[in-house]
């Protein structure tokens, strides 16, 4: 199916679905550009469009935080979705309030996200409907294969010189749909130095990989608004196939698996100390 | 539940990234990278995503503030207006239009900056109107316009990503100056491009280069007419390009002929095989993009500078093509508008010379009035100065902050305390604002409508998300009531757009620019000269603006201060990427606060165990216009004999220890090179 | 070069059982190495994957991360955790191309005396024979502090 085929369908259910509910997050294209908002009216979904893709886990959250009576609609892709199961298990949204319409995205954009996942699986979730027929996972990033290959020496080679172009803008945790800490260890000055560029030691991205060991969704939010294009995905990828095989877990993919490993004793749903 | 998101552009650097604000319910909630923007992608740096931190800061001023002896006093707009009027009516009768000045802002919309060179033209007839850009790519704007008859960057950020095969970064901390641009250039890299990086401090982008390359501060004529010889002499020039669109390469040739690998490694310390391998690597991977900023303009050879850089572009065709050209990476999110708007002492917007008699007869026709002044104006050094000869009596600041911005600080204190009358009109109460008569409360960037014209000549909508705080208004409002309140006809705008359109009717390379217009397309690169002309990107394509492109040569001279006994270190100032200027907004944003809260300075470690210094530890530094005390950090990015003080801190400002020594032509101060003398403090 | 290689090891032991352990080690008079420098935590489940990327920032040559046996936890699961997140951390360091025998995870009880000195002993070997950390990675020598 076409993309512009499905957003048809995707407006014709939210159409139906709009006045059920107390709002319906998607991305509204106007003549400024594409970017998520709330529709209130179906005049409005002549305007809802599927990419580009925003995150919109952490507006969700927002969203319920401000108004948790509200019935709220979400248009989420499979990654999307992935992203509210982890936010759910870990108490930052309420997916009894939330009525999804998940998109399959197609077989061209599975193949440009690398996506290995690209069917929404809605194993738990309560009100869900998914439109589009699936698409194949797409080929694995070449740096994971290649990673794999090389010596250790090679490796800090290559990683050392991605992470030395680290900015340090935490764009990869401000767009995470899955950060939501409100300390967050990465601005501890005990874990990373501050206000060095870049980086130093690679603390800073070891520190966030290892958090995300449990929780990527796979979305690349993280690597698509990291200005020195380092491919952050691919550690994350390496870490999520080690906590499959260790732990049989799958970030993302069913609501009621329980996350098997808690980064430090401070759990994620309370904030760090600060020290 | 009314959540919307506003597309906007970030308020810091020159770049123009674009940037939208999640709007909950009429409040803030948070900032979005906007995916589709042409430069910045989907992508921001740390100050983009803290750029609405500073907003809601309990130090913005709601109400208008007139002094009353030591203190301020709240007023309203009409006690605070009627006394600006009056004073700026009564200086002007009593000591002439030439007793006023008017610092318009590159932190300003475009509007309020056309509306700022109006009210000192039109409604004062003085031409002493300036800002900031004056101390930072003044030398660019006379550089290029003498050699290629603009003065603007010619090529466009999205190209380095595209079209760029080589890159020659000189003075630009590229990665923490303009950090989405530095994006651009990173992916080039990653795709095969090379990268030269030459630059007395190797900073992050240097430390990715294929040829990193570390002159003493201030040789750069030298090693640019070094380039220039190995590129001549191994046959590596573009003939056809020089013998087409270019003049003046024999006088070119007469002056770098004296310039050979080994007597420039003497004067600049770079050894000859390494300027070679330089040379080799910029001439034959075309096309070839120059960037450059502070680190070329600020020396009292900034003009020299620059004319060389576009000598070397000329000398390689690396000019005219996408993905070349010569690019200075403007520092504020809208000097490059606020030259465009005419800002500037000498030319009216659109780089209109105020002395040629008919642009002169076409704008009294077009703001109806008659005597605009003819003789150019005075610069901000100057006015500075001119206020403590007593020649300047008031002045009208508009967004800006000499008192940390402005070089050895102490002295332009002095000069501003014996203004009459100083209105500064401001987000929040500055070093400069605080020595005011009036303080008029503006509105910050998210709170008004307007355009930005982003360093690639990217004309962008900013657009207005939430309300000014308490009575604050937008600089272009408070502009029109002030006029009107002196009785000047031509200030009556219902808003930006209807003041857009006058700038479209008067400036010519704005000519096509309409709020419906970057509505719909998002942005336009000017020369835009008409609603039907597509913009553009790149400059100079078949011919330069002013015909042929003329080789201006120039012989390397030495620095105006240079180190001695007494003063051993050459001090270089610049920024830092968690910080923004003079830190009004970034101190009082957390994020960035917390990442860089305190003023140091980088030395290196063989100086730094010379001297016994520690780290952490205390030393003064000193000059002999001031000292400061900061805190020290070693780092071999720096050559010894070099120390580098970043200029954000009121607490330790770099600019009591720099010098006012300027460029001859371009009038900008030498901020990247004064002598001082380190000594170690609190150690035993 | 020249410099004779004096490996630095933190070694974070539960206060329950392995500091006890090597507290018997010390009653008992059995030699310890003196590379390792013992961090009490109250239980290796303490022991944050940001702790050990610390010391090695900060030039540690190894970590050593010494807990109860599993089973034996004195707050039941907190080894439980350890026991999962050690491995994904040397992992992690494998990906970037950190040696992952530079982090050790093992269980020693307060009973285990010649248990803890045999671990630290092998540990201490395993990385005199990986050399300096700074080294094998390429990073400056530590300036100042300690």
């Amino acid at each position: 199916m076409k993309e512009n085929e499905l957003v048809e369908i995707l407006r014709g259910c939210a159409a139906r679905k709009l006045p059920e509910l107390d709002g319906l997050l998607g991305i509204l294209r106007t003549t400024e550009g594409a970017a998520p908002y709330v529709f209130h009216h179906c005049e409005e979904l002549a305007g809802l469009v599927l990419s580009p893709r925003y995150p919109l886990g952490g507006i969700v959250r927002v969203l319920q935080a401000r108004y948790p009576k509200a019935r709220l609609g979400v248009v989420v892709r499979a990654c999307d979705l992935r992203g509210l199961v982890e936010l759910a298990k870990r108490g930052q949204v309420a997916p009894d309030r939330l009525y999804l319409l998940a998109v399959a995205c197609t077989p061209e954009e599975a193949q440009h996200c690398r996506c290995q996942r690209p069917v929404p699986n809605p194993t738990g979730w309560p009100q869900v409907e998914v439109l589009g027929s699936p698409a194949a996972a797409a080929e694995a990033h070449p740096l994971l294969v290649q990673n794999e290959r090389l010596g250790l020496a090679e490796r800090w080679a290559f990683w050392r010189q991605e992470f030395a172009k680290c900015i340090k803008c935490y764009g990869c945790r401000n767009i995470c749909p899955e950060c939501f800490c409100q300390a967050c260890a990465l601005e501890d000055p005990l874990w990373v130095e501050r206000g060095i560029l870049a980086p130093p030691f690679p603390t800073f991205h070891l520190v966030r990989a290892m958090h995300m060991a449990s929780r990527c969704v796979g979305c690349r939010q993280c690597e698509l608004s990291c200005p020195a294009h380092i491919p952050l995905t691919v550690l994350y990828e390496l870490l999520r196939r080690d906590v499959a095989e260790m732990f049989g877990y799958q970030a993302g993919e069913d609501l009621s698996a329980q996350p098997p490993l808690s980064l430090s004793l401070t759990e994620e749903t309370t904030p760090l100390p600060n020290p | 539940m009314d959540y919307r998101n506003i597309l906007t552009v970030c308020p810091y650097c020159g770049a123009g990234c674009g940037l939208y604000l999640q709007m909950l319910d009429g409040e803030m909630v948070g900032v979005l990278p906007a995916k589709e923007h042409p430069v910045s992608q989907g992508k921001l740096c740390i100050k983009g995503w803290n750029a609405a931190a500073f907003l809601r800061h309990p130090d913005r001023l709601p109400r208008p503030l007139i002094r009353q002896g030591e203190r301020f006093q709240e007023a309203s707009w009409e006690e605070a207006l009627r006394l600006v009027a009056e004073q700026f009516r009564r200086i002007s009768s009593r000591y002439g239009p030439e007793a006023l000045g008017f610092l318009a802002s590159a932190k300003c919309t475009n509007e309020e900056n056309y509306l700022m060179q109006k009210l000192a033209r039109a409604g004062f007839k003085t031409n002493n109107v300036d800002h900031c850009a004056r101390l930072c790519h003044a030398p660019t704007v006379a550089g290029l316009a003498a050699a290629f008859g603009s003065g603007a960057m010619t090529n466009s950020t999205p190209e380095f990503s595209q079209h760029t095969r080589c890159f020659l970064i000189t003075g630009s901390n590229t990665t923490e100056g303009h950090p989405l641009i530095a994006s651009h250039i990173l992916k080039a890299k990653q795709q095969g491009a090379k990268l030269i990086v030459i630059d007395p401090r190797q900073v992050q982008i240097g430390r990715l280069a294929d040829i990193y390359l570390c002159p003493q501060p201030g040789t750069d004529v030298a090693w640019l007419n070094g380039l220039m010889y190995v590129i001549i002499t191994e046959g590596l020039a573009d003939q056809q390009f020089i013998q087409t669109r270019t003049e003046g390469f024999d006088q070119l040739w007469e002056v770098v002929q004296q310039y050979p690998p080994d007597r420039v490694a003497q004067i600049t310390g770079i050894p000859a095989a390494q300027l070679q391998t330089a040379a080799r690597m910029y001439a034959q991977n075309k096309p070839a993009a120059i960037i450059y900023a502070m680190g070329i303009t600020q020396h009292t050879t900034g003009t020299d500078n620059v004319k060389c850089i576009a000598n070397l572009a000329m000398l390689t065709g690396n000019l005219g093509i996408a993905g070349a050209g010569v690019n200075p990476l403007r520092g504020q999110n809208n000097v490059q508008g606020a030259c465009d708007m005419g800002a500037l002492p000498n030319v009216y917007p659109a780089y209109q010379p105020v002395s040629a008699p008919e642009v002169k007869a076409k704008l009294e026709a077009a703001w109806q009035v008659e005597g605009l002044p003819e003789q150019i104006g005075l610069t901000v050094v100057e006015m500075i100065h001119a206020a403590g000869q007593g020649n300047l009596r008031a002045m009208y600041i508009m967004a800006e902050n000499p008192l940390l911005s402005d070089p050895d600080i102490h002295d332009a204190r002095q000069c501003l305390e014996q203004l009459e009358f100083l209105v500064v009109q401001d987000i929040f109460l500055s070093e400069t604002a605080q020595l005011a008569d009036v303080v008029l409360p503006g509105a910050a960037w998210a709170e008004k409508d307007g355009t930005f014209t982003a360093t690639d000549r990217r004309i962008q909508r900013v657009r207005k998300a939430l309300p000014p705080p308490g009575e604050a208004k937008a600089d272009w409002e408070i502009i029109c009531l002030l006029a009107q309140r002196l009785g000047l006809r031509g200030f009556d705008f219902a808003g930006p757009a209807q003041i857009m359109e006058e700038v479209a009717r008067l400036a010519p390379s704005y000519g096509g620019v309409s709020y419906e217009r970057l509505d719909r397309e998002g942005f336009l690169q000017w020369p835009v000269p008409s609603p039907d002309h597509p913009g553009t990107p790149y400059l100079h394509k078949e011919k330069f603006t002013r015909g042929l492109g003329r080789f201006l040569p120039v012989h390397f001279q030495e620095a105006a201060e240079l180190p001695d006994e007494e003063y051993p270190f050459i001090l270089t100032t610049g920024r830092s990427i968690f910080q923004f200027h003079t830190g009004t907004m970034t101190r009082r944003s957390p994020k960035l606060e917390q990442e860089a809260p305190e003023p140091y300075i980088e030395i290196h470690p063989e100086d730094a165990s010379r001297l016994g210094l520690k780290m952490p530890g205390k030393v003064r530094v000193i000059s002999r216009r001031g000292q400061i005390e900061l805190t020290t950090r070693f780092t071999e990015q720096i050559r010894p004999g070099v120390v580098f003080i970043p200029f954000h801190y009121a607490e330790a400002a770099a600019n009591a220890l720099t010098q006012a020594a300027l460029d001859p032509v371009a009038k900008i101060p030498e901020y990247k090179v004064c002598a001082v003398r380190v000594e170690p403090i609190g150690q035993s | 070069m020249g410099e004779p290689f004096e490996p630095r090891i933190v070694a974070f032991l539960c206060n329950w059982c392995s500091y006890t352990g090597a507290d018997n080690a010390g009653i008992a008079r059995m030699k310890s190495p003196p590379e390792v420098l013992p961090i009490r935590v109250m239980c290796s489940g303490r022991v944050s994957p940001e702790m050990i990327l610390r010391c090695f920032r900060a030039g540690a040559d190894g970590v050593l991360v010494l807990g109860c046996h599993i089973g034996d936890c004195h707050y039941i699961s907190g080894n439980h955790r350890t026991a999962k997140r050690i491995p994904l951390v040397q992992r992690l360091l494998s990906y970037v191309g950190i040696n992952p025998e530079r982090l050790r995870l093992d269980w020693v009880s307060s009973a285990e005396a010649p248990k803890f000195v045999q671990i630290t002993n092998e540990f201490v070997q395993t990385i005199r024979s990986l050399g300096p950390i700074r080294q094998e990675l390429g990073l400056p020598r530590m300036g100042g502090g300690r």
